[in-house]
């Protein structure tokens, strides 16, 4: 009886050294890329391996943490993302705090490792402030095109400096990248201003959308703030009910990784002030759809963005 | 990946010593869900902290967290002396009040900022190796966690070490204590103290789930296993560690979460010996009534 303790103890340490047979993986993407004597690149949200990938093409192996359709706010990191981010050769986040903790982890690897903070390359004057706090900045870059077509270029130049064999190989790409970039900022500006303008107000649930506000002249109202633990309050809720009745607001959004419930609240209000109201369709917002699907690039997941809002609101 | 892995089965060992030892004197207390109620009840304190700083920054949150994780177990002995509240009571009714607090804290004066404990608190086990503590000097001198997580079980060892007395008495016999005159509210404090600040600091190197598991799976199983309270410390502390190690290799295997699959071996650990335990388990229960029968 006294024994018996130990001897389960023992059980168990069996049980653990069973567990411990499970073996490591050998050939990992990372491995293979060195093997063919390519750079291999990680970053964190698959919009940004988009970018990558554009300029690099076929010289290195881009891979992004994050799959699709993940909310790069909650991601949860898997034991491999630390093998993977050991096999880097150079490591890119989106930074101004869009991985939160994560970002800060990747902040202090960079005295180990290349890490590079794509935000980094841009102008503290384009960069979007929240008007309470001056430090924290709205992090969802990507949706000025002008502005993420900036930081395409400073990453290339980035990339250029590292691995001087193929800089001129990057420099084409990236120029050929920047004009499909130019064309489709000039694209979204036109969609966009076939919209009247007093109907030119976009409501989604959580504030993502402000880059796009500004870059296209588009009035932009979130339910709730950046974060997604604060819940929306009841007076939010009826305020933007009665805003969106007074302007006569044609249609919503939701987001495709951002729950549908707080929306479809005001869609209920805005029903009982007997404003007909619809659901303008699914936004993508932190992350691209999947790969091979419409929205599995940046220029597709614009695309599919500005045609959802322009053919809702028109 | 093998120093990785020793840095990632060593925080976790840590981590789960400091948090089991506690864990035991939480359960004899009946206050084993402290270590989810301090997870919650650090929101308003984090949100304070940012609106008066300004800054997402570790230390600043650790002090704001680790401020009201102290307020939130006075709370919780508050209601429960003054207002003869059950403990188990008094602490859902603190942790979620504060927890409620903090998000009201976030929607009227933070909506616009990326603020809560995922977010700038809670770390996460599989990158304590990338986070090294480098001197200014240039040395290199291992995850910055281990050495926080380390200087914790020292102090914590020290305080049960030294005060085992004490701490036995007021968490077996509080009448008993106070009439040889151990004062129970003091130790009380003291002992919650140990337990907020670990838990802050613990949060900020694995992330809250493994913290919550560990404080109730390991000291529950030893539970199962003996009467005495020193074996109980050791046992857990043991099967903490073994579940560390245990789910680092889960957690390799599936490529999966390292604190999701520490806290489900955790979980295996209990069923099995809620099974199979020599005095309390589900067939030694079975067999007794035989054997009395027999004899």
């Amino acid at each position: 009886m006294k024994l018996a303790p130990k001897r389960w103890l023992r059980c168990l340490l069996f049980l653990a050294l069973l567990l411990c047979a499970a073996c490591e993986p050998v050939n990992t993407p990372g491995a293979k890329a060195h093997q063919q004597g390519k750079l291999y690149i990680v970053t964190t949200t698959g919009i940004l391996r988009d970018a990558v990938a554009n300029v690099v093409g076929d010289r290195a192996v881009v891979t992004a943490l994050m799959g699709p359709g993940v909310d790069p706010h909650l991601y949860k990191a898997a034991l491999g993302d630390l093998q993977t981010l050991r096999e880097a050769d150079i490591i890119i986040y989106n930074g101004l705090h869009l991985e939160g903790k994560m970002g800060e982890v990747l902040q202090k690897l960079a005295r180990q490792k290349v890490v590079w903070a794509a935000a980094e390359g841009l102008p503290d004057s384009k960069l979007y402030k929240t008007p309470a706090f001056q430090n924290s900045y709205d992090p969802h870059i990507w949706f000025d095109v002008s502005l993420w077509s900036q930081l395409v270029e400073h990453l290339s130049q980035k990339l250029q400096q590292q691995d001087a064999r193929h800089a001129t190989y990057y420099q084409e790409n990236t120029r050929r990248y920047r004009a499909k970039l130019d064309s489709l900022h000039q694209w979204t500006q036109a969609e966009i201003a076939t919209i009247p303008a007093p109907q030119r107000i976009l409501i989604t649930a959580h504030d993502a959308f402000g880059y796009l506000g500004r870059a296209y002249h588009i009035q932009v109202q979130g339910l709730q703030g950046i974060s997604t633990v604060s819940e929306f309050g009841l007076q939010d809720v009826s305020s933007l009910v009665n805003f969106i009745v007074r302007r006569k607001v044609k249609a919503v959004f939701v987001e495709s990784s951002v729950s549908q419930k707080a929306i479809e609240a005001v869609l209920e209000g805005c029903r009982q002030k007997g404003h007909d109201i619809q659901l303008g369709g699914t936004l993508y917002s932190d992350a691209l759809g999947e790969e091979n699907g419409p929205a599995g690039t940046y220029v597709g997941m614009v695309r599919v963005n500005v045609g959802t809002i322009v053919k809702a609101l028109r | 990946m093998n120093l990785d892995a020793f840095w990632i089965i060593l925080t976790g060992a840590l981590v789960a010593i400091c948090c089991s030892l506690l864990g035991c004197f939480l359960i004899l207390r009946r206050m084993a869900m402290v270590g989810d109620a301090i997870s919650h009840a650090v929101l308003p304190g984090i949100v304070l902290a940012f609106l008066f700083s300004g800054s997402r920054e570790v230390w600043t949150m650790l002090l704001g967290a680790a401020l009201l994780g102290v307020a939130c177990t006075f709370l919780i002995e508050f209601f429960h002396k003054k207002a003869n509240v059950p403990a188990d009571a008094s602490i859902g009714v603190t942790f979620t009040w504060l927890f409620a607090l903090g998000i009201i804290l976030i929607s009227v004066y933070a909506g616009q900022v990326d603020l809560d404990q995922d977010c700038v608190l809670y770390g996460e086990i599989a990158y304590v190796p990338l986070d090294i503590w480098i001197t200014p000097s240039g040395l290199n001198l291992g995850p910055r966690t281990v050495w926080i997580i380390g200087g914790v079980l020292v102090v914590l060892l020290l305080f049960i070490g030294l005060f085992y007395k004490q701490l036995y008495l007021t968490s077996f016999d509080p009448a008993f204590a106070a009439a040889i005159g151990i004062s129970t509210t003091l130790w009380y404090y003291l002992l919650m103290g140990a337990v907020s600040l670990t838990t802050v600091a613990a949060f900020e190197s694995v992330g809250a789930i493994l913290v919550v598991a560990l404080m109730v799976g390991p000291p529950a199983t030893a539970y199962l296993l003996t009467d005495d309270l020193k074996k109980m410390l050791l046992i857990s502390a043991g099967l903490g560690t073994l579940a560390s190690a245990g789910g680092f290799y889960l957690a390799l295997w599936l490529n999966g979460s390292v604190a999701g699959a520490i806290s489900v071996v955790i979980g295996l650990q209990f069923l099995l010996v809620f099974v199979f335990s020599p005095s309390h388990g589900l067939v030694s229960r079975r067999r007794k009534p035989a054997l009395s029968a027999q004899g």
